[in-house]
């Protein structure tokens, strides 16, 4: 049994961390010679990914999202093997394919035909069956006269198309690409997609980053976001993209939480975690209507003062619905650990319509003067009703009857 | 096909800090496949080398030939006609200078064509090393071996052209004369790696090079020989690791002086030894390249 899984894990990545050495002067660079040489590894340096965690089986596919800078291309690149990483570790397996930042590291000045005897040695191929392939790859790239040129003459979109091709021709056991389908134009990016779902459908492995949802939801079942440097929702590709969306709503509708988590770290209080309905993932979470909905906020409180927990929500467009805090109602958090606070708020008989709602936690002073943090989640409540508007007000209908017939059709909101 | 391997494999060491296993072990623990993708690795690097250098440029193949021969001509002259240099203890005559020089400029041009194009050549392939994992060392491997595969190819051509010419060469030890040349890629091969890994830190190092470069052939007996130094003087020739090289092949080739066998062998340690020191610091800093470049 277990053999059989340790077969089928092609991408196994622990607590995997990187961090870029902070250099700036020579003089850095050459102090860093001496640590390295010494064997010592304390070098100045600034984490872009922390703590990631991910496998990814044979015949799966995952579709990495993030913003610029979230640290993807960094994580395909500790993937391959072309970075090292500085914490954790990694284990692929298999034969990989790997199209990096478009070009898969092709040499500008040499044509595409040596660059592509290159690659197939790169990948191990002997002449002869770099020989067989070359039709295969030169038909696939379909740039024409452009083949015996200089790679440095080439359009983007004639990079992509060579390094596509070149990929496709060497059947990995896993394909990893970065934004290839970015470039390309109409008719290549459809012979990518239909050569990547005729892959998948052979039991190929894929790991896509895309800042198209549209082809991350196509290709890939499973989906994993980063966020600054870490794992902000990993699972299910189409919850994980409707987080991201709904991420980037509140982001433009201005919304968002203005600070970075390592700068609120510094912050005399700062949120721990926000938890809905014990998920403290950043996804969103889906509620039925009714039913009951219990936030649990835990706050670090720098001087050990007892903060105030604000708790709002508020509609997906940002307009807000509801909002309390700690000594609005004459409680306060209770302490859990070492200056740590935590206080939990249930909502039952939730009055919310079914719709997509923001979840927000703040951390307040202990006089509930100055905000420190704010923490969001999406909430999708789940229901069957036809009401309008935002929120079920306690009613009575009087001088009325009820229908003969229940008239209901079959609603099948989300 | 060849089957998958595994291409990236990294335990976690005991401070949390991550060191990779090479993906393609030179040395140790070497699986054939591996080997084998290397070697055609290395080959592919080698013959676009050769190909680039020579076949790429406007007089094609031709310039190879040309450029080492107009460098003895030129050097044939000014030491036998201008400097009036003669061969001590031998044939006295202006034209068994040129033999002579042949002996210390072919190798010697090797040695510090392969150093300062080494140095370089990890700075140079960033773009690659940052898209694609493949085994830096090739890269050192490759450029060191195209320089001594051309210069080794000149240094037997001149000497049979020579010999064709009536020089007292004594051709049959030519073969002896090569494993000489192979232990001298050797040592090139432990200042390629370290300088190679050094420069992606320190990037004046090769500037540095170009300046060290032609003083190390002045002090290595190249151009003249250790009895053309005053008596003080010659015994730090020993310090020289190139010194054996061009007094060995005249020793073997000329009749011109003796080496010690023990010589030999000690240079044989120095040459292993340089080579292992040089590959070691390239390991340690092999996996920060990407870092630094």
């Amino acid at each position: 049994m277990n053999a059989v899984a340790g077969d089928n894990l092609l991408v196994e990545a622990r607590d995997l961390g990187k961090s870029y050495p902070k250099v700036f002067r020579p003089r850095d660079r050459l102090r860093a010679l001496g640590k390295l040489l010494l064997g010592r590894n304390d070098i100045d340096s600034v984490a872009v990914l922390r703590d990631v965690n991910l496998s990814v089986r044979r015949g799966e596919s995952l579709g990495l999202i993030g913003e610029n800078g979230a640290g993807k291309s960094t994580l395909l690149k500790l993937l391959t093997g072309v970075l090292t990483p500085t914490s954790g570790s990694v284990a692929v397996r298999g034969r990989v394919g790997a199209l990096l930042e478009l070009g898969a590291g092709f040499n500008p000045e040499y044509s595409g035909r040596e660059n592509i005897a290159m690659s197939a040695a790169l990948y191990g191929l002997n002449g002869d069956e770099m020989r067989n392939k070359l039709p295969e790859i030169i038909a696939f790239a379909d740039i024409g006269r452009y083949i015996d040129e200089p790679v440095k003459h080439y359009s983007s979109g004639m990079v992509v198309r060579l390094g596509f091709a070149i990929v496709a021709a060497l059947k990995p056991d896993l394909l990893i690409t970065d934004e290839v389908l970015a470039v390309g134009d109409e008719s290549f990016q459809k012979k990518c997609i239909r050569w990547m779902e005729e892959f998948l459908d052979a039991g190929g492995t894929l790991i896509l980053v895309s800042h198209s949802m549209y082809h991350i939801q196509k290709l890939c079942r499973q989906a994993l976001w980063l966020r600054e440097g870490a794992v902000a929702a990993a699972g299910d590709v189409f919850e994980v993209t409707q987080a991201y969306l709904a991420y980037h709503e509140r982001k433009l509708a201005g919304a968002v939480q203005p600070i970075s988590l390592a700068a609120a770290q510094g912050l005399e209080f700062h949120l721990l975690g926000f938890a809905v309905n014990g998920i403290a993932q950043e996804m969103p979470v889906f509620v039925d209507a009714g039913s009951s909905l219990r936030l649990r906020v835990r706050v670090h409180s720098r001087d050990g003062r007892v903060p105030v927990i604000g708790i709002g929500i508020a509609r997906a467009d940002g307009t807000p619905l509801y909002g309390l805090t700690t000594e609005i109602d004459g409680v306060q958090p209770r302490e859990d650990g070492e200056k740590a606070y935590v206080a939990e708020i249930e909502f039952q008989n939730l009055a919310l319509l079914p719709g997509a709602y923001t979840l927000k936690a703040h951390a307040a002073d202990t006089e509930g003067v100055r905000l420190f943090d704010t923490l969001e989640r999406g909430a999708v409540v789940r229901g069957k009703t036809r009401e309008f508007g935002l929120i079920r007000l306690q009613h009575l209908w009087r001088d009325v009857e009820s229908l003969p017939v229940p008239i209901r059709s079959s609603a099948s909101e989300r | 096909m060849v089957p998958p391997p595994a291409l990236v494999a990294v335990p976690m060491s005991r401070d949390n800090a991550c060191r990779r296993v090479e993906r393609f072990p030179l040395i140790a623990g070497m699986e054939s496949q591996q080997v084998t993708t290397s070697m055609a690795l290395a080959t592919h690097f080698i013959r676009r080398e050769l190909r680039n250098r020579y076949l790429g440029s406007l007089s094609g193949g031709l310039w190879a030939l040309l450029q080492p021969l107009a460098q003895l001509a030129i050097y044939g002259f000014v030491w036998a006609y201008v400097f009036k240099m003669r061969l001590p203890g031998g044939d006295a005559s202006p034209a068994a200078v040129v033999p002579f020089l042949a002996l210390g400029v072919w190798p010697w041009n090797a040695f510090a064509e392969s150093i300062s194009r080494s140095a370089t050549v990890i700075q140079e392939n960033a773009g690659l090393i940052g898209k694609v994992a493949l085994p830096r060392s090739v890269l050192v491997i490759a450029t060191t071996s195209s320089s001594f595969l051309l210069h080794g190819v000149g240094f037997c051509a001149i000497l049979t052209v020579l010999s064709l010419l009536g020089m007292p060469i004594a051709l049959i030890k030519l073969p002896l004369a090569l494993l000489a040349f192979a232990m001298l890629y050797v040592l090139a091969l432990g200042f390629a790696f370290l300088f190679a890994a050094v420069q992606v830190f320190v990037r004046d190092l090769s500037q540095v090079l170009a300046q060290i470069m032609p003083l190390w052939m002045f002090v290595s007996p190249v151009l003249y020989s250790r009895e053309f130094l005053p008596q003080a003087y010659r015994g730090w020739l020993d310090f020289n690791p190139f010194t054996f090289y061009p007094e060995f092949f005249r020793a073997l080739l000329l009749g011109l002086g003796t080496v010690e066998p023990f010589v030999i062998f000690r240079t044989l340690m120095i040459a292993v030894a340089a080579c292992a020191l040089g590959y070691a610091v390239f390991q340690r800093l092999d996996s920060r390249f990407e870092d630094f470049l």
